[in-house]
């Protein structure tokens, strides 16, 4: 009896306890398991799989060793039911390529920023003409970067079953022959348990 | 009913107990300018670094990227599942890309031994680390 009445405290301390709200910083490259669904682990696995996969494939080591290539990143399609920002799976592998010193990159995203800023350097009168940027001497891109994400689930009962595939591939611009492609699956699974029957 | 409360007992203890969790480092291996490995095993008195043993490690330099593979051995007979991830050092000892390399999740059956690898993030890296966690 007396250990009874030591756990209903416990649990009274315990409950609460939990009344108050507690914040705290966690580890950003920790595994998270929080549901089957894509997640900060996933998307840290899929970039860095792939980053290692192309700087070590031996025609990019070959290319790389004399030249920095200029690529263009397109966007991955999602085919996934979830939705997910590719964009920032495709924004964590170029910074880690740009950070591995083997590429460069031209960003689509901003061209519209980058012409309105050189409009104004051009035409509105308040920028040293011989400081301005000019128009026509942007690099183009050599390569582009694009893919696809996938995913396969299935449930029975309590039990859900997910599967994801990410493909990256490396195409020539000017060629047109894809020179490198590579892909990274996970599968995660999810079961219900009840402890106490 | 005192069947249940014994249960939830033990399971807030177990709780308690898993929060606990710790990192090991366990192997530090340092490419020399002649190309030999200066090789650091380390282990503490954790559960994890008890039943875990680095097989083996090999390294090469794919154009002037490091890249590393160890092997790691369950030397128990029970299912180990852990987290592993490697930290990349450069020559003066500085860790190089901070908080981009994540986590792994891996499971090792009894007795069997699992291969990892990785590749340095840039051509400053000359050594490495990895850090495993329950």
């Amino acid at each position: 009896m007396k250990f009874i009445q030591v756990f209903i405290v416990i649990m009274a301390a315990l409950a609460l306890a939990s009344c108050s709200t507690k914040i705290s910083y966690g580890d950003a490259t920790s595994v998270e398991t929080t549901t089957t669904g894509f997640g900060s682990t996933d998307l840290q696995t899929i970039a860095e799989k792939l980053v290692d996969d192309l700087i070590t494939f031996p025609p990019v080591v070959q290319m790389t060793s004399e030249r920095r290539p200029v690529v263009f990143v397109d966007k991955i399609k999602n085919k996934t039911t979830e939705h997910i920002d590719t964009e920032s799976i495709t924004d964590t592998i170029q910074t880690k390529l740009l950070q591995s010193g083997k590429f460069r990159f031209v960003d689509m995203t901003t061209v519209q920023a980058v012409q309105e800023q050189m409009k104004f350097q051009m035409d509105s009168g308040m920028v040293d003409s011989n400081k301005a940027a000019a128009f026509g001497k942007q690099t183009g891109a050599e390569f582009m970067l694009y893919g696809n994400m996938s995913s396969i689930v299935k449930r029975r009962n309590d039990t859900k079953d997910v599967y994801y595939k990410f493909t990256l591939k490396l195409v020539n611009l000017e060629s047109g022959i894809i020179e490198w492609a590579s892909e990274k699956e996970i599968r995660k699974s999810s079961e219900k348990t009840f402890f106490l029957n | 009913m005192l069947k249940i409360k014994l249960k939830m007992a033990i399971l807030t203890g177990f709780s308690v107990l898993t929060l606990g969790c710790s990192v090991n480092e366990t192997v530090t291996v340092v490419v020399q300018d002649d190309g030999n490995l200066t090789q650091t095993i380390e282990s503490n008195s954790d559960l994890l670094a008890e039943n875990l043993m680095i097989a083996g490690t090999k390294t090469a330099f794919v154009g002037d990227l490091l890249k590393a593979q160890v092997e790691i051995k369950n030397a128990s007979d029970e299912l180990l599942s852990f987290q592993y991830k490697f930290k990349w050092l450069d020559k003066r000892g500085f860790e190089v890309g901070i908080g981009s390399r994540p986590w792994h999740p891996i499971s090792i059956t009894p007795y069997e031994s699992k291969m990892i690898q990785g590749v340095a993030p840039n051509p400053l890296v000359n050594s490495f680390t990895v850090l495993v966690q329950d």
